[in-house]
């Protein structure tokens, strides 16, 4: 491919207006890297895709994707990416086939090339059986798919998705990670999504989490869930503050997340005193002890973004 | 060589979505055949122009015209459709640029204006007698009418954020650009204002140049109504081109499409 990382973002930020949409970006991701964008509503996650799409100018920092830089060679860089917006953008006018051959001769292929190339992706997609179905007929789901075969069939080696399973069931979104895992891994193509299904970034190399357009935690997604505790206690009932409060007294939390009913904490060890512990505290109702997840990273990290992070906050893979 | 690719691919979707749009296709050449019918036999009794030229001999030049505009525009209108579903940030987010594709959606929208116009155009025997030459000199103008008529196009569906807006683009912009325009009645008789405006709107131009192909009375020689057809072209693209930036860099509001 080449010696350049995938994306390299130095101070990557965008305002508009007063509005500061991402403070500041440093991304260093090699090729054949599969990163996650994570973060609340307005965290800047579209932003910075959009940013690195060459489809918005940063107000600071820089971006570079395989060593061209986003504004500066916008068209080189442009010929490398396969983009998938956050709604479906496919034509109801037009078949799956037309759809594809639009898509593949505006990423600038010739005829020959581009028939050929729909046609192996009619193929490996599934959607051989839907060529000649006009797109408004297909469901939601098979939608998606378009979508996301039409960013691949110039064979990118950036594909950045925001929010790609979104409203679909659960067999839609398997089937969209299990061509995804499989075109990627398979053609070293660099994978930069966003998504609210958390379990989706587990797999990931690299999580980013952003949170009021800061990076609040970016790692592997087994050192982040790490970082929150050896394990997670969710803790319930009128006395949940008392027995939180006391397990902090003995240096036994690493992080607390205020919930609907009670406490979700970080436990940094000692499992057995505060099993003990929480066996005699008064107003629990309900006391489990479980292995963290990345959820529990997200709600630590996105609660309370301006408290200092004990993640790292700048991201390699 | 992407840059043909790309355009020929907007072109074709284009296409595909003006057949499949049959009723929106048969509006288009409907509208110029009622207004020569209805609107052009009752002035028919009524008007003679520039002497004794019969009203629907004088006004079906401009009826042409109107196809080629209502066609043209609407369809580069269109655009605004794909900015509220997505596809326009797709196309600008393609290698080739807004160049590129507003040249695409240009030129389909010169074939579906000069496919509306050419239906209208055909039936010019009956209403006046005409050569072979005169037809090939209309169906030249009707070109001309039709790449000016588009550009104006992308330059309105550059501020339309959505398709609700069409009707209020017909009323606000189309209408007056064919009445302030001699299509309906000469600009010669019009009060001076209008007659000033008449003079800055190129759809004039697009009339007089119709008007020249089928031998009636001009206001100004063939070299100048192509001379303003081709430069407001032009100049027109290339605002859309700035109007079109994907961050609006140059004009307008920095947000993303």
């Amino acid at each position: 491919m080449s010696g350049f990382p995938a994306i390299e973002a130095e101070g990557l930020g965008r305002d508009y207006g007063t509005t500061r949409a991402l403070a500041a970006l440093d991304l260093h991701i090699s090729p054949g890297s599969i990163v996650g964008l994570l973060g609340p509503n307005g965290a800047g996650k579209t932003t910075a895709m959009l940013l690195l799409a060459t489809l918005l100018t940063p107000t600071r920092g820089t971006a570079r994707i395989f060593g061209q830089d986003v504004i500066r060679q916008r068209r080189a860089v442009r010929r490398r990416l396969g983009l998938v917006f956050q709604d479906s953008t496919v034509d109801g006018l037009l078949t799956t086939t037309e759809n594809l051959l639009f898509a593949a001769r505006l990423m600038g292929l010739g005829a020959t090339a581009a028939h050929q190339s729909v046609d192996r992706a009619l193929e490996w997609s599934g959607l051989g059986d839907r060529a000649d179905t006009p797109a408004r007929e297909l469901s939601g789901g098979w939608r998606r798919i378009l979508d996301l075969v039409r960013a691949l069939l110039h064979q990118p080696d950036l594909l950045i998705l925001d929010e790609p399973t979104v409203g679909l069931d659960p067999e839609h979104r398997d089937r969209i990670w299990s061509l995804l895992e499989s075109r990627c891994r398979s053609q070293g193509t660099t994978l930069l999504f966003s998504t609210h299904y958390l379990t989706e970034a587990e797999t990931a190399d690299r999580v980013v989490l952003l949170a009021q357009g800061n990076v609040v935690a970016c790692d592997a997604p087994s050192a982040l869930q790490d970082g929150i505790g050896l394990e997670v206690a969710e803790i319930e009932g009128p006395g949940a503050e008392r027995l939180v409060d006391a397990l902090s007294g003995l240096g036994a939390t690493r992080t607390r997340v205020r919930t609907e009913r009670g406490y979700r904490v970080g436990l940094s060890g000692a499992r057995d005193a505060v099993v003990e512990l929480a066996g005699t505290a008064p107003g629990i109702e309900r006391f489990t002890i479980r292995r963290p997840t990345l959820e529990d990273v997200y709600f630590a990290k996105t609660q309370d973004p301006a408290e200092p992070s004990s993640f790292p906050t700048s991201c390699s893979a | 060589m992407s840059a043909f690719n790309a355009i020929h691919g907007i072109v074709t979707r284009d296409l595909i979505r003006t057949t499949r749009q049959t009723s929106r296709l048969l509006g288009g050449v409907a509208r110029p055949f009622m207004w020569l019918l209805l609107v052009g036999t009752g002035y028919n009794a009524i008007a003679r122009v520039h002497g004794d030229l019969p009203y629907q001999v004088f006004v079906f030049p401009g009826i042409v015209v109107m196809a080629a505009l209502f066609g043209s525009m609407l369809t580069a209108v269109s655009t605004v459709y794909d900015r509220e579903f997505g596809m326009l940030r797709l196309m600008l987010a393609s290698p080739v640029g807004p160049p590129a594709v507003l040249a695409g959606r240009s030129l389909a929208a010169v074939f579906v204006g000069m496919l509306q116009g050419g239906i209208v155009l055909i039936f010019a025997p009956l209403i006046t007698p005409v050569s072979l030459e005169q037809m090939g000199a209309a169906a030249g103008a009707l070109a001309l009418c039709c790449m000016s008529s588009s550009v104006m196009g992308l330059v309105i569906a550059a501020r339309l954020r959505s398709v609700e807006n069409f009707a209020g683009v017909i009323n606000v912009v189309l209408f007056p650009l064919l009445f302030v325009s001699g299509a309906l009645y000469p600009t010669q008789t019009m009060p001076w204002l209008l007659r000033s405006l008449a003079q800055v709107n190129p759809v004039t131009y697009q009339v007089d140049l119709m008007r020249q192909a089928f031998s009636q009375p001009a206001e100004f020689s063939i070299e100048i109504d192509c001379l303003v057809i081709v430069v407001s072209a032009l100049l027109l693209f290339g605002l859309a081109c700035l109007l079109f930036d994907p961050e609006q860099r140059f004009i307008g509001r920095r947000v993303a499409q």
